[in-house]
């Protein structure tokens, strides 16, 4: 593999930086979610702690959209999920984007 | 037999049992994954009384593949009687794929992909898909699977048997998923590497020597995936992220094993190449549809990697990027870091004011990194007071060992510069 140049390194950020300001605020499809929701912890108690979250550094970014009538519906089938047992999983509704 | 000797037919066996397992399984379906696990024991074993005799051969994976095959035909011949005798089924579509066809290299590098897929099957929990990775892909023994995943052998063998019964259960043909569904099946194979890589990454608990070895699989494995669908940029970017972490393992850890800060990290121990593949892979991921947060994640990597000193670190950039993160996906841990960040572009002061709010969320109440940083963050203010009680009280939310032995050095440095009464 080339060995990448300062310059080349330079042209690699430039190049992110520009493709984000060029998605602009349709990164997300537009979407983002609520500040408050629904918090679930593990359904068992003996679950592994030794998780993803343990460092400050790595942060797992994930999230699932579910369509669900309420929030206590979205609940439900967010507890079916094969995630939760490992992770938690906040519930949250979308905001609908909001003019400026 | 001589320990060097040892040593590298180990190291061959670890890597050939991932392959057969998955090409064994390719033949006789997903539903026998146990099966092809057995074949493949025996193969080794094997092999190991007939090196240790007659010395290893001069092609030691042709010899494999070819004693593997003579077991997998001797299966079919005791599944055809067990089925005349007791009517069981093996099955008997053998025929459709012809054994030396699932042999050939290319079929090889397939087989294993499939096998990937399976394992991240949907309704398989995370430790589940972890474990059963580990243990079919990347040759790990199940001691050593609990081993990495901070658990005991009965409770994973437990959890890989009942995987296998799901996904018996579900008769998921052995494929890589086509179209729409494709797209959705790489999402959660994605998440599942980076879980794994987390698994060895994150964690300063467990055996250090199995835990890097997490990484290089979870590396290994996608960069498989990248090679076979080279079009989806999130799993470069995703590929990027790990090329670019893993490049700080060494600085990660002091010679006696205990943690190294990121503002204290020797740089000259970064390795080099591994930042340059990053950024091969991270300037392919770019001009993707969407932004992903591996995009973001490997964005901050970079970022950290490319700069020369702590000081001259582009904070401000950082902060943004967590800030594009924490938009994509709220997370309390993400504004944690924001809160930290602000110790950089504004002040410490700033800084713990905002762990102090953070502190009093539910969800981060007994987060011991937030007790240790507000500890570390009081000591540059020569708050030692302050400092001790806030290292005091991370003790008692669970750190890790190596952690413990951290927070007690600091508590240390605390108690020589306090005032003398």
């Amino acid at each position: 593999m080339n060995h990448l140049s300062p310059d080349d390194l330079q042209d690699i950020m430039a190049a992110y930086k520009g493709w984000v300001e060029q998605l602009g605020a349709n990164y997300l499809g537009g979407q983002r979610l609520e500040d408050s929701g629904t918090m679930l912890r593990s359904k068992k108690e003996s679950v592994l702690t030794d998780g993803p979250f343990l460092e400050a550094k790595e942060i797992i970014a994930g999230y699932f959209l579910i369509q669900a009538h309420d929030q206590q519906e979205a609940t439900e089938i967010a507890l079916s999920s094969p995630h939760l047992g490992l992770y938690s999983i906040e519930v949250r509704p979308i905001a609908f984007p909001k003019m400026k | 037999m001589a320990r060097e000797s040892e040593q590298a037919i180990e190291h061959l066996f670890r890597k050939e049992y991932g392959k057969l397992v998955s090409v064994v399984t390719h033949f006789f379906g997903p539903s026998y994954i146990q099966l092809a696990e057995d074949v493949v024991q025996e193969t080794l074993i094997s092999a190991l009384s007939n090196w240790s005799t007659q010395g290893i051969p001069e092609n030691p994976q042709a010899w494999l593949f070819q004693v593997a095959k003579r077991k997998v035909l001797n299966e079919i011949e005791r599944g055809k009687m067990m089925q005349r005798h007791e009517g069981q089924l093996l099955s008997a579509t053998y025929d459709d794929i012809d054994l030396e066809v699932v042999f050939l290299d290319d079929e090889i590098q397939d087989s294993q992909l499939r096998m990937i897929f399976t394992c991240c099957h949907a309704l398989l929990d995370t430790k589940s898909q972890i474990a059963l990775t580990l243990k079919t892909l990347c040759g790990f023994g199940v001691k050593e699977v609990a081993r990495a995943l901070l658990s005991s052998e009965s409770s994973i063998n437990k959890s890989l048997y009942r995987a296998r019964e799901k996904i018996r259960n579900s008769q998921t043909p052995f494929d890589i998923p086509q179209g729409e569904e494709l797209n959705k099946k790489l999402e959660a194979v994605s998440l599942t590497m980076y879980l794994l890589f987390n698994e060895g990454y994150n964690s300063s608990v467990g055996d250090s020597v199995i835990k890097k070895e997490l990484c290089w699989e979870a590396m290994r494995l996608t960069k498989l995936l990248v090679d076979h669908f080279q079009d989806n940029k999130n799993l470069l970017a995703l590929l990027a992220l790990m090329s670019l972490h893993a490049a700080r393992f060494e600085a990660r850890i002091d010679n006696r094993g205990a943690i190294v800060l990121f503002e204290d990290q020797d740089r000259s121990l970064w390795n080099k190449e591994l930042i340059n593949v990053g950024m091969h892979h991270f300037n392919r991921s770019l001009n993707a549809g969407q932004l992903s947060a591996y995009h973001i994640e490997a964005r901050i990597a970079a970022e950290h990697c490319l700069s020369t000193s702590f000081e001259s670190t582009h904070w401000q950039l950082i902060y943004d990027q967590y800030l594009l993160l924490q938009q994509l996906k709220p997370n309390p841990v993400i504004e944690l870091n924001l809160a930290i960040i602000q110790s950089q572009i504004g002040s410490i002061e700033s800084s713990l004011s905002q762990l102090e709010k953070l502190s009093q969320r539910q969800s981060l109440r007994d987060y011991h990194l937030l007790s240790v940083t507000q500890g570390v963050f009081n000591m540059k203010l020569r708050n030692y007071e302050q400092a001790l009680s806030y290292f005091r009280q991370s003790l008692k939310q669970k750190p890790s060992k190596k952690e413990v032995m951290f927070i007690m050095n600091k508590m240390d440095e605390c108690e020589k510069l306090l005032p003398k009464h």
